[in-house]
């Protein structure tokens, strides 16, 4: 049974996306992230595992540079996107949070109907020029969101109106109607019941044949259900980073082991 | 195992005991608040009550219809045909001829004073305006609606007491002697008057007597201190304190005694005087009021001719004697047939919301006080909502956190409470004094309440702005919307009911300022309504504070319909903000 | 399988183990009767072929064994999920168990292709081996049916393959005391009729797994074991070395 291999085609997904190289994040004084090295591989789900405060969710956000608005927060060390450094002075980070789309834990859609949350993103960064256009993007959004079928009937509707897993699938439509390259998932599922949380994984499934995932997840069982790699942090270190597999039945470093049969915090 | 403790709380343990006092803690709290608010009810309902009560006085005013002779003569003898000739015709001294022509009778110099006296003042200005209009008119005969002064709008209205019927069954037989009648009546018709003003002696002495005692209680405690007094000096002084009131109380039981003469004094009749209410009858179209009075006959002055003879006859008692109130009985007797015959119309007063400020009450209107505080509001609204929101994003959402903007968001807070005369003080030297704008325009007043209604404006949109949550600023950043965008397109929409409720909050207690608005001049006399915002105005508070002072006794209905006016308006912009911020509220 | 996982991977996953074991089922099916043939037929070739694909069906169960530890490693299955890995895994390693029998028949029978022939043995023996392939194939539809009912006349067949193996027994016995130059041979036929029995035992094992995978509990009754009359001493046979 190979992971990698889907019903219909083989992804290639031997492109790194992006590279980490000895990255430091601190806060104020505090060194939250230490010398993080890591390749996230494109057309794959990597998941980042962890106790509470380990510095998973603060890497995924320098990724975006959504660190950037918390005045405290430095980061050192070098991020690309292929190839390029996301830091340099002169990439401006709205540019780049188009590209790199981001799903936050909590569904907090814009309190706009359902069409213009999803249209919000195409339309500030130009991306329709005519109201036909932008119809396409958004119908399309919302079919790879698994929420057309759902939300066709309602699209004036406002997105609160929606049920929590269908409010995080709409945030995951309004995320990729920019046509990223990356999607960023910090917990998407810690808000949602069983039912709409394996409705997600099943969607973020789908979703790698096109983009390359990043989720920071809580559940290692998560984790394993839903990523091909594995990178697991403690302490604001990356400790482990391997195929998911490898790192579920026989991980090399102890302490990984230690977090995922439960013997550490 | 421990002994396990049973939920139903019956019996005296200690838990039952803390819940029977929490319960009355509880209870207690309750009562306090429910005290609270009905004695806030309670003092809200004393407020409207007499306010609205006072202000019925203004509802209506009252016109009298005269026929008048346009004569050529007086108003165009060149016949021009010109308004502005016609316009500065003596039209005041044709009122005045048209009044006597009603009453011919009147001769002597204070009743024909009292006469002129029933109709406004601006009546004769009001006939020459339509005059001038319609310039026909003149040469013709034809009957005009005069405005009536305020002192018979207040007898109209019933303000001086009403007119006591008493009930006659005999017949009446007048003599007449020039101004002098002789009525006698078949039955003893004028007994209860008679009865009347004997109780009214009789109170009076009862006063008196009571003072007395009062006297005859200080000469006693005066007797007793000469008695106990040791030194010569006290001693003397008291006797002379027992010497004086002793004089006094025989005074005053001197008096009494009298008075209870009179009224004990057999059949015959009583002298009225002014400190009595007057007594008039109505009959053959004239009215007579009498001077003194038998128990069936009378003798009295004419003040309305009557016309023939006739056997009906209204005999008539005014609640209030003729000291106590500005209408005399002669006022009276005119109003009165004026009315029989129809002249008098009372009609609703439109004139108090489309005239401007008058000396004279009846004239007066809230007009130019609306205009002016309209035109400061426009001001002040135009600089302090914009200013404010502006700010109020700029600070919450792309100063930095430092020191600097730590300190000016204490001075905003500091500045809501300064007292509002302070502002006044401002606009004096500031605004007026060193930057030249016309003192007493709605543009000072405007841009002093707008200084004022900033911090609250600033403080509340910060508080709005900062009440959404972070889950959508990030939502918006993590699209891929710049800070700007961000703030503009989710921030803002979401924080507008809040930055509204705060405004026009703001705005409701600029409306109701007076003192920095005294301070800057805007308490002027001004009769033109103003039209622009450097043209000199009122406020309608300010009017309010103006009419307060002022004698005359109709300006109390009107400072009282003016009052509520504005709370009118502050009621509409509350439920306006009421309405706003339910219909902007979103759910995020 | 009534409705499908929200996660169709975990469908997939599920199918392919259960395929591989099917998979597995089949050519243990082909060993058993490829090695009755070869002894009935004494086709040497057909041995030959028996215990070379014998390799794959080793190589087939530790692939089955990975993939389901990697299955639970990663989808945590519950229920009855976690019962059909289960007992995937246990019927895999009761096939790998029949292979090698059916393997060692191919041996044996390799070996007594160079002995004179036993009369009236291998309609025996391929009596047996056929009842056993087609308890098998039954066990292996009752597994992928879910036949409850199926499985349990499955568990019930045994009893008749050991009392087959009873009667070889004595068979064998008999021609033993009758001629010791018949030892070897029948020595060999013995471990292969013991072999098949043994084979039954396994595909009754495969039978229990199925009524555990369906009900979540092994069946009560103890299988019937007719192989007793092995153990009684026979008359005659006392003595020797030894009290």
């Amino acid at each position: 049974m190979n992971d990698m291999k889907l019903a219909e085609k083989t992804v290639d997904q031997t492109d790194i996306k992006f590279s980490a190289k000895d990255v430091q994040v601190y806060y104020g004084d505090n060194h939250a992230i230490k010398d993080v090295n890591v390749d996230i591989l494109d057309k794959t789900v990597t998941a980042f595992i962890g106790p509470s405060g380990c510095g998973k969710s603060t890497f995924l956000r320098c990724l975006n540079r959504m660190n950037d608005t918390i005045d405290i927060c430095r980061v050192e060390g070098n991020i690309t996107l292929d190839g390029e450094d996301i830091y340099d002075p002169r990439v401006d980070p709205v540019q780049l949070r188009a590209k790199v789309g981001m799903v936050f834990q909590k569904p907090n859609p814009f309190p706009k109907s359902i069409y213009d949350n999803v249209a919000y993103g195409p339309r500030i960064h130009g991306l329709a020029n005519t109201k036909a256009d932008l119809d396409e993007i958004v119908e399309q959004s919302l079919r790879n969101a698994a929420l057309w079928g759902e939300a066709k009937d309602r699209l004036q509707e406002p997105g609160t109106s929606l049920s929590g897993g269908q409010q995080q699938r709409l945030c995951i439509a309004r995320a990729i109607a920019t046509k990223p390259e990356v999607l960023l998932m910090d917990e998407p599922c810690s808000a949602l019941d069983p039912i709409a949380t394996a409705q997600v994984e099943e969607l973020i499934d789908e979703l790698r044949q096109d983009f390359s995932v990043v989720i920071v997840t809580h559940s290692m069982q998560q984790a394993a259900r839903v990523s091909q790699r594995t990178a697991f942090f403690h302490l604001g270190n990356l400790v482990e980073y391997g195929d998911t597999p490898t790192i579920f039945t026989n991980p090399e470093d102890p302490r990984t082991e230690s977090y995922i049969t439960g013997r550490i915090g | 195992m421990s002994a396990r403790t049973s939920l139903i709380n019956a019996g005296n343990t200690p838990v039952t005991l803390r819940l029977k006092k929490r319960r009355r803690a509880e209870w207690r709290l309750k009562a306090y608040g429910i005290f609270a608010i009905t004695l806030a009810m309670l003092a809200l309902v004393a407020l409207l009550n007499s306010v609205v009560r006072n202000a019925a006085g203004a509802l209506t005013e009252s016109y009298i219809e005269l026929p008048v002779t346009l004569a050529a003569d007086d108003i165009d003898p060149d016949a021009t045909a010109d308004p502005k000739i016609i316009l500065r015709a003596d039209f005041g001294g044709l009122t005045k001829r048209t009044l006597r022509a009603v009453f011919p009778s009147v001769k002597a110099r204070k009743a024909k004073r009292e006469l002129y006296d029933l109709l406004s003042n601006g009546a004769g200005f009001e006939l020459a305006e339509m005059v001038s209009k319609n310039t026909a008119l003149v040469g013709q005969d034809i009957t005009f609606r005069f405005l009536a002064s305020d002192v018979a709008d207040l007898y109209l209205q019933g303000s001086y007491g009403a007119l006591i019927e008493h009930t006659n069954h005999g017949d009446l037989t007048v003599s007449l002697d020039g101004d002098t009648a002789t009525v006698s009546s078949s039955t003893p018709d004028f007994q209860t008057a008679l009865d009347g003003l004997r109780a009214e002696l009789l109170q009076h002495s009862a006063h008196l007597r009571e003072q007395a005692a009062m006297q005859d209680a200080g000469v006693v405690e005066f007797m007793r201190r000469a008695e106990a007094a040791t030194d010569a000096e006290a001693k003397a002084a008291a006797q002379a304190q027992v010497t004086a009131r002793s004089a006094a109380r025989d005074a005053l039981i001197a008096q009494a005694l009298e008075q209870e003469q009179r009224a004990d004094a057999g059949q015959s009749g009583e002298d009225l005087t002014k400190s009595s209410p007057s007594l008039l009858i109505n009959t053959a179209g004239g009215w007579i009021k009498l001077t003194r009075i038998e128990a069936d006959s009378g003798v009295g002055e004419v003040l309305v001719p009557l016309k023939g003879e006739s056997s009906d006859w209204s005999l008539y008692t005014t609640e209030l004697p003729e000291d106590a109130r500005k209408v005399s009985d002669r006022q009276i007797a005119w109003i009165e047939s004026l009315k029989q015959a129809g002249q008098v119309d009372r009609v609703f007063n439109w004139r108090f919301f489309t005239a401007s400020d008058s000396r004279e009450p009846e004239l007066a209107g809230i007009r130019g006080a609306a205009m002016g505080t309209f035109w400061t509001m426009l001001v002040t609204f135009s600089l302090a909502f914009p200013i404010g929101v502006f700010s109020a994003i700029y600070l919450e959402e792309f100063a930095p956190k430092n020191k600097f903007t730590d300190f000016i968001e204490v001075n905003i807070n500091n500045l809501a409470a300064v007292p509002s005369i302070i502002f006044g003080l401002l606009g004096l030297a500031v605004i007026i004094g060193f930057f030249g704008v016309p003192r007493s325009a709605p543009l000072a007043g405007g841009i002093v309440m707008a200084l004022m209604t900033l911090p609250t404006i600033i403080i509340a949109s910060r508080a709005a702005i900062a009440a959404v949550p972070p889950s959508i600023r990030d939502a918006a950043l993590g699209v891929g919307a710049s800070r700007m965008q961000t703030a503009f397109h989710h921030v803002l929409p979401l924080s507008v009911p809040g930055m509204l409720t705060g405004s026009i909050l703001g705005m409701a207690r600029a409306l109701g300022e007076t003192a920095p608005l005294i301070m800057i001049g805007m308490v002027a006399f001004i009769v033109d309504v103003p039209s622009g915002i450097t043209d000199s105005a009122t406020v309608l508070p300010v009017q309010v504070y103006r009419w307060s002072d002022f004698p005359e006794r109709a300006f109390e209905a009107r400072t009282a319909a003016a009052i509520c006016v504005l709370m009118g308006f502050l009621i509409a912009m509350n439920a306006l903000a009421i309405f706003l911020r339910r219909k902007f509220e979103r759910r995020w | 399988m009534v409705e499908q996982h929200i996660a169709s991977a975990f469908d997939r996953d599920l199918e392919d183990i259960q395929a591989l074991v099917m998979k597995m089922g089949g050519l243990v099916e082909d060993a058993i009767r490829n090695a009755a043939l070869s002894l009935e037929n004494r086709d040497e070739d057909l041995a030959e072929e028996v215990r070379r694909n014998d390799k794959l069906i080793d190589a087939l169960e530790q692939q089955i064994n990975e993939d389901c530890a990697r299955l639970l490693a990663l989808r945590q299955p519950i229920a009855s999920d976690l019962r059909t890995v289960l007992t995937v895994m246990k019927i895999a390693a009761n096939l790998e168990r029949v292979g090698d029998y059916a393997k060692n028949l191919a041996k044996r029978t390799s070996v007594l292709l160079q002995m004179p022939v036993i009369e009236g043995s291998s309609g025996a023996i391929k009596r047996m081996s056929k009842e056993v392939q087609l308890m098998l194939t039954d066990a292996l539809d009752a597994y992928i049916r879910r036949d409850q009912d199926l499985a349990e006349v499955v568990r019930q067949r045994d009893l008749e393959v050991d009392q087959m193996y009873n009667a070889l027994f004595r068979e064998f016995l008999t021609f033993m005391m009758e001629d010791p130059r018949n030892i070897t041979a029948c020595m060999h036929l013995h471990f292969i009729a013991k072999n098949t029995e043994r084979m039954g035992d396994h595909v009754t094992s495969i039978a229990d797994q199925v009524i555990y995978l369906v009900t979540g509990a092994m069946p009560d009754e103890a299988r019937p074991k007719g192989n007793m009359e092995v153990y009684a001493v026979p008359e005659g046979a006392q003595g020797g070395s030894g009290a």
